[in-house]
């Protein structure tokens, strides 16, 4: 019986253990890691400002982040997509009302290994060659090459935007190679001469060359005037009115200051 | 100040021009774009404007959508599984195998109360006097078959870390096998389940429970085991997890009591063939090493292996000097999850597991008939037929640690289907 009532004693020291270690204003951001970077260095910037606050972000993808939150286990999520009319169902059925704040636009950049002679193609091209109807680059003028096609997983929102934005939601050649981050796909088409892939703004290097798409090369300018068709909004969802640290969180990240750190990590401010 | 009460207003507008005529949008954008064009608004702003509009009315929508159903529907969940199976079991002692056809039903209810209460609770197929097993035989001259209430309970969730659970419930402890628990057992009692994230890769979680096995009238020593598990998830990289817990387990008046329903190989008081001899004060480590697309830069095509893991458990009863302890160490290759056509999962263990480790009202049933005092191993194979539909076949081959010459082999084939 001693050992039950110790037992006992530890399931209450635990409970308001766990009570005091949680109700820190700690704040947890979770999902897109297209939007990564942003929450990263915004968190960094925003927690020196306000000593009070902990703000945990991770990645994992936009569709992980919304299950999330939609599980009560994070506090914004971020998302390269706009939710799904099947998540928000059920957001609705389990009472929460999901709320999207936009922090940043971005492009979805075509890229290529910088030794490949191939510098622009239509999008009609890049759909060809994403569902394996192209599959050498010598099809499109290139080195008699068999074409590598790199893809982001499944529980990614760039995957979602660039299906729906590039492919007309057909599917992805089954040989593709799928990678689970933006830097991943970036990493291998810079490793592998005939490979191709997708990547968000941000994740451009001179490691890696970016592609004219029906004669448009993805900038600021582009995206924001819609002249460059893969473009999308970045999100951060809520569950309603944000608590307090998150709504100033996001506050500051919609901000002059917040989306000048935005441009810093290469995607598109609003302001 | 103006500036941003007039990008109030338009949004406003805007919200309300969307949700009545949503054909609208193109004569939306026309007029973001001359207010970008007169330098009302920057490109990007009328960006946010016009994204944020949309997804407010997408809302709107499905709030529509789900206001028409009835509340207490909106409120609940209904969820089952069917299964049926053959069963072999080729004991090497006994004359003939013992072959069976058995059905398992199972149908659950989860109800919302409030945004912090929740009531669930499941009926099954089998019979009472077998809490390790929902299965049904054909038999009796099909005969009506029973249902029983396989659990019941209640939470209660102050926060969104904390979740307090009362009643007969799904077992609330972590175990990547089934070494100890059974999978079909319900412990009735009380739990507190506790989670946080302490960083972004690592999640800590702590269950504590008291599950009260039986209710004695006669000496008022009812028997029953505390345990308390504190537990991680580590995410090594984005592809290597790792999860452990380190349980505690300690039984009260599980000596010099009569269990009803155990294996019979626990050892018994001197002169009695029904009394317990020891209680239970255990420690029980766990782990379990997952990777997703283990052989991924091998580019295997169709015949990749999108998931493997590896995990192991041990268990040590402190309070008995021999016969003790028990360990299992397995692994699984193939998809996580089965969830559609083609998709498989190959699994394997092997367990040890000595006479006084655990109770012997416990482990799987389906091991050597739920006993200690064994060791052996398992296979299985579950194939994707379609969505919430897969074929499974399960191979134990198993014998008792003091007579190694009586094996006992079961196979198992399986149809599930869950909806």
């Amino acid at each position: 019986m001693k050992n039950i009532s110790l037992i006992l004693l530890c399931m209450l020291i635990a409970f308001f253990g766990f009570t005091f270690f949680c109700y820190a204003e700690k704040i947890v951001v979770e999902g897109s890691t297209t939007v990564l970077p942003i929450a990263q260095k915004a968190a960094e910037v925003f927690m020196e400002r306000n000593s009070g606050a902990d703000i945990i972000v991770r990645g994992g993808g936009s569709g992980v982040g919304i299950a999330s939150l939609l599980d009560g286990t994070c506090d914004i999520a971020d998302s390269s997509r706009p939710i799904k009319d099947t998540e928000l169902d059920k957001a609705v059925s389990r009472g929460k009302d999901i709320k999207a704040h936009v922090v940043a636009m971005d492009g979805i950049a075509v890229i290529v290994h910088p030794g490949n002679k191939i510098n622009a193609m239509t999008k009609k091209q890049l759909k060809d060659i994403f569902t394996g109807k192209i599959s050498n680059w010598s099809q499109l003028g290139g080195n008699n090459e068999k074409i590598v096609v790199v893809s982001r997983d499944t529980s990614s929102g760039t995957f979602e935007a660039f299906g729906e934005l590039a492919l007309n939601k057909e599917k992805v050649r089954p040989d593709a190679i799928m990678q689970a981050s933006n830097q991943a796909v970036a990493t291998t088409v810079s490793r592998t001469p005939a490979a191709i892939g997708y990547v968000g703004l941000g994740f451009l290097s001179s490691s890696v060359k970016a592609l004219e798409i029906d004669g448009v090369v993805a900038s600021k300018e582009t995206v924001l005037s819609g002249s460059y068709s893969i473009g999308r909004p970045l999100f951060m969802y809520t569950n309603g009115t944000p608590n307090e640290i998150a709504k100033e969180f996001i506050d500051f990240i919609k901000s002059e200051e917040g989306q000048a750190l935005a441009e810093g990590e290469g995607y598109v401010g609003l302001k | 100040m103006v500036q941003k009460s007039l990008k109030l207003i338009l949004l406003a507008a805007f919200v309300l021009v969307a949700g009545i005529k949503f054909s609208y949008a193109g004569e939306v954008d026309i007029l973001l774009q001359k207010l970008v064009e007169k330098g009302v608004l920057t490109a990007g702003e009328a960006q946010e404007i016009k994204v944020e509009t949309q997804e407010e009315v997408k809302k709107e929508i499905a709030q529509g959508k789900s206001a028409s159903l009835p509340k207490w529907v909106q409120n609940t969940k209904l969820k089952g599984d069917f299964r049926l199976r053959y069963q072999d079991n080729h004991d090497k002692g006994a004359e003939t195998d013992r072959d069976r056809a058995r059905f398992r039903l199972r149908l659950g209810l989860e109800s919302k109360v409030n945004e912090q209460l929740l009531v669930a609770f499941g009926i099954a197929s089998g019979k009472t006097g077998d809490p390790r097993s929902t299965n049904q035989s054909f038999q009796d001259s099909f005969d009506k078959k029973p249902v029983i209430i396989d659990y019941a309970y209640a939470t209660y969730t102050p926060f969104s870390w904390a979740t307090l659970i009362g009643g007969k419930m799904k077992n609330p402890c972590w175990e990547p096998g089934d070494l100890v628990w059974d999978t079909d057992i319900t412990p009735e009692g009380g739990a507190v389940v506790l989670t946080t994230k302490f960083n972004d890769k690592l999640d800590l979680f702590l269950t504590t429970g008291i599950f009260l096995i039986d209710e004695t009238s006669s000496t008022g020593n009812d028997p029953l085991i505390g345990v308390i598990q504190p537990g991680f998830n580590y995410k090594v990289t984005d592809s290597i997890a790792l999860k452990g817990a380190f349980s505690f387990y300690d039984s009260n008046n599980i000596k010099n009591n009569a269990i009803e329903y155990g294996g019979g190989t626990n050892t018994k008081k001197s002169g009695s063939s029904t009394l317990y001899a020891y209680e239970y004060n255990a420690i029980f480590p766990a782990f379990e090493i997952s990777v997703t697309e283990p052989l991924k830069g091998l580019n295997l095509g169709m015949f990749d292996v999108p998931y493997a893991c590896v995990f192991g458990e041990y268990v040590l009863n402190s309070l008995v000097e021999d016969n003790n302890s028990g360990y299992m160490l397995g692994g699984k290759i193939g998809y996580q999850k089965i969830e559609g056509w083609g998709q498989w999962q190959l699994r394997y263990n092997f367990a040890r597991l000595e006479k006084d480790a655990v109770p012997d009202f416990l482990p799987d049933s389906d091991r050597y008939g739920g006993k200690t005092n064994i060791r052996g191993h398992e296979i299985m194979f579950d194939f994707g037929l379609a969505k919430n539909t897969w074929l499974g076949l399960d191979i134990y081959r198993v014998q008792s640690l003091s007579d190694p010459r009586q094996p006992e082999t079961l196979v198992q084939v399986d149809w599930n289907l869950k909806f």
